[in-house]
């Protein structure tokens, strides 16, 4: 056990830059996911801390420990891999245990811890098989199964679930989830998956093109991001975006739209600085937005009907603005708008976003 | 996986070239297996009945003449006990097992090396390594032996083991290192975090590359026992193997036809067997390694 830092790290290929200047801390016993795109630095992040690939420049530290020059063997870590990498001519016994009997344990041991983690992961009848007799969810068991036994200092899993079916992916968050708590051990889980990552972390780092670009809870990340490109990548369906203009008006600053002009709160004017007047652009969520088919002093905006997608438990209504800008809402199943129909939207004023037009920084 | 099935109609062309196949396959067959038969019953026939040829047309004749002899092993006998085919029949086999040794242990290295890692004019090392085969053994050979001789080489198995593996070697590399593209580097990564290092991890995968250095084992085998050129030239003298010992039958007041082809039998049949012994991996690694997946 023991806390993870991570300071100034860069890593290039070549000439290519994967990660910039990345500064982040994981605590003894968190689970920290490593948010972003494929590309965006973060498998090569979860690999420099492995030992699989050297550190450009920069420092990590176990337990305040530089561990630049140590070969993976001897970080204590333990990884599960995006394709599993199973030994392929070893039955999942062998497979399990090769690590234990790598560190010369003795074979009583070495049963028992097997067993136990078997019996954890519900694999306990595989265990004479081969990787090539089971299915994808059984192999993804056993590389956890391999991981866990060792009881390392560490996890790190690079995408482990991303190859299940998604029924098996959702019962598979959970039971991640309470395997950690369960063991304890720091958990680096790297994903491109922003419900994975706001499902299971502690703590989540978002990283888009090879640098850092929020690190907070899941709350933190969802509820106040920093930036467009976070505000849109975090979140499904993906937040609304809407060119707008910063005006005051009657003492009032507003966010005005030719659909549309709305008032921020006090407290998000005080955020706003005089030299904020000008182009912006508003961010608000499926959630945030209200629709109906009456006008009323809650749902004072104008559109139209684009499509209505029924997923079950509630509507989506894909709406259409004045200008044609689209506007995606969550509504209940009971909403009556049919494609081409009137109808009439309101913002949650105190949950939306404003960001720069400029370079995309959030106001609010 | 879609299905592997070839759906076939019957038509007047596909039965007449099912009928050629089979024609075609039964001439190879007999062009292939006559010259080792006759080989064969050769060895155990006397001289005299060896060379009674049924008359030109006299096909009614032909057969009852060809097996018209008693068998004898006066000539494995020759071979054996005059000759001194103990030796060479040894000779051959460390020659060959030898060299095959030497160039998987090293070839298995080098092309793990070549697979995994990422250098500076890896290409062109690997284009040089390839290259070194494209010269026809007889253009080498006499400077081959001059560096030998310098060395004191020649006429030494050692000398005829290094022989063999400066040819085997690169074919090894090239051979090998195909396999090991084909072994996806996370299951060493995945070694490497369970506690290997990195030679342990090379280990780790040596059993997903068996069928190929089985393969490649056999190929360097038969190329060292078959060999003619090296072991009359580089082996003569101290280190003669079958090839060249039958080379020696030929005497010029006496040729031996009937121990050439007992020598011809027992150059052929151990590596027969192995081939039968191995066909299976020699099969599988020769198209393993040949498609990426």
């Amino acid at each position: 056990m023991a806390e993870i830092n991570i300071d100034r790290v860069w890593k290039y290929y070549g000439k290519t830059v994967a990660v910039r200047d990345l500064t982040l801390n994981c605590a003894d016993g968190e689970f920290l996911s490593v948010l972003g795109p494929s590309g965006c630095g973060k498998s090569s992040t979860l690999r420099m801390l492995a030992g699989l690939e050297h550190i450009t420049a920069g420092e990590i530290r176990f337990a305040g420990k530089r561990v630049n020059d140590l070969p993976p063997k001897d970080r204590d870590i333990a990884m599960v891999f995006e394709n599993y990498a199973l030994y392929p001519h070893r039955t999942v016994y062998n497979n399990i245990a090769n690590a234990l009997r790598l560190r010369r344990m003795p074979q009583a041991e070495i049963d028992k811890r097997v067993r136990r983690a078997a019996e954890m992961l519900e694999i306990g009848h595989l265990l004479d098989r081969r990787p090539h007799e089971l299915s994808g969810g059984q192999k993804q068991r056993v590389a956890i199964g391999r991981a866990i036994v060792r009881e390392p200092q560490l996890f790190l899993f690079d995408e482990p679930i991303a190859h299940l079916d998604a029924k098996l992916r959702a019962h598979m968050r959970g039971e991640l989830k309470h395997l950690q708590r369960t063991l304890g051990t720091s958990m680096i889980y790297v994903t491109h998956d922003q419900l994975e990552a706001l499902s299971m972390a502690d703590k989540i780092a978002v990283m888009h093109n090879g640098v850092l670009q929020q690190y907070g809870t899941p709350a933190d990340i969802y509820n106040h991001p920093v930036n467009e490109w976070v505000a849109g990548f975090v979140g499904e369906p993906p937040m609304n975006f809407v060119d707008c203009e910063l005006a005051g008006a009657g003492g009032d600053i507003c966010v005005t739209h030719p659909s549309f002009s709305v008032p921020v709160t006090p407290e998000q004017r005080a955020r706003l600085s005089d030299t904020t007047a000008g182009p912006v652009r508003l961010g608000i969520r499926p959630d945030d937005v209200t629709v109906a088919m009456e006008r009323g002093p809650e749902t004072p905006i104008e559109a139209k009907v684009f499509i209505t997608e029924p997923i079950g438990g509630d509507m989506l209504v894909d709406t259409q603005l004045a200008d044609g800008r689209r506007l995606l809402v969550r509504t209940k199943p009971g909403f009556s708008g049919r494609a081409g129909d009137t109808c009439w939207l309101g913002f949650n004023t105190s949950r939306w976003h404003l960001f720069s037009s400029a370079d995309g920084r959030a106001y609010f | 996986m879609a299905s592997r099935e070839i759906v076939q109609y019957r038509s007047p062309l596909r039965t007449a070239y099912g009928i050629f196949a089979v024609v075609f396959l039964a001439a190879y067959l007999i062009w292939s297996l006559l010259p080792l038969f006759i080989m064969f019953v050769s060895s155990i026939k006397d001289l005299l009945e060896a060379f009674q040829l049924p008359a030109v047309g006299d096909w009614g004749n032909a057969i009852p003449t060809f097996f018209n002899f008693t068998p004898t092993f006066a000539h494995y006998e020759n071979l054996f006990v005059r000759e001194n085919f103990g030796v060479y029949l040894q000779n051959s086999l460390i020659a060959a097992a030898g060299s095959a040794a030497i160039s998987v242990v090293l070839g298995a290295m080098t092309a793990y090396g070549l697979s995994r890692l990422e250098f500076r004019f890896k290409k062109d090392l690997f284009f040089w390594i390839i290259s070194t085969r494209m010269a026809p053994v007889v253009a080498v050979i006499v400077p081959l032996w001059a560096i030998f001789r310098g060395l004191d080489l020649v006429g030494t198995l050692p000398g005829l083991i290094i022989a063999y593996t400066t040819f085997n070697l690169p074919f090894a590399i090239w051979i090998l290192k195909g396999f090991f593209d084909n072994v996806p580097y996370a299951i060493e990564e995945a070694a490497m975090c369970d506690g290997c290092t990195r030679l342990q991890a090379l280990r780790e995968i040596l059993p997903l590359v068996a069928p190929g250095v089985g393969a490649f084992l056999v190929l360097c085998i038969l190329f060292a026992w078959n060999d003619y050129l090296f072991a009359s030239i580089i082996g003569s003298g101290g280190a003669k193997t079958l090839p060249a010992a039958t080379r020696g039958l030929v005497q010029p007041q006496n040729i031996q036809w009937g121990s050439i082809m007992a020598a011809g039998v027992v150059t052929t049949v151990p590596m027969m067997f192995l081939g039968l012994l191995i066909r299976r991996y020699l099969v599988a690694g020769l198209t393993m390694g040949a498609v990426r997946e």
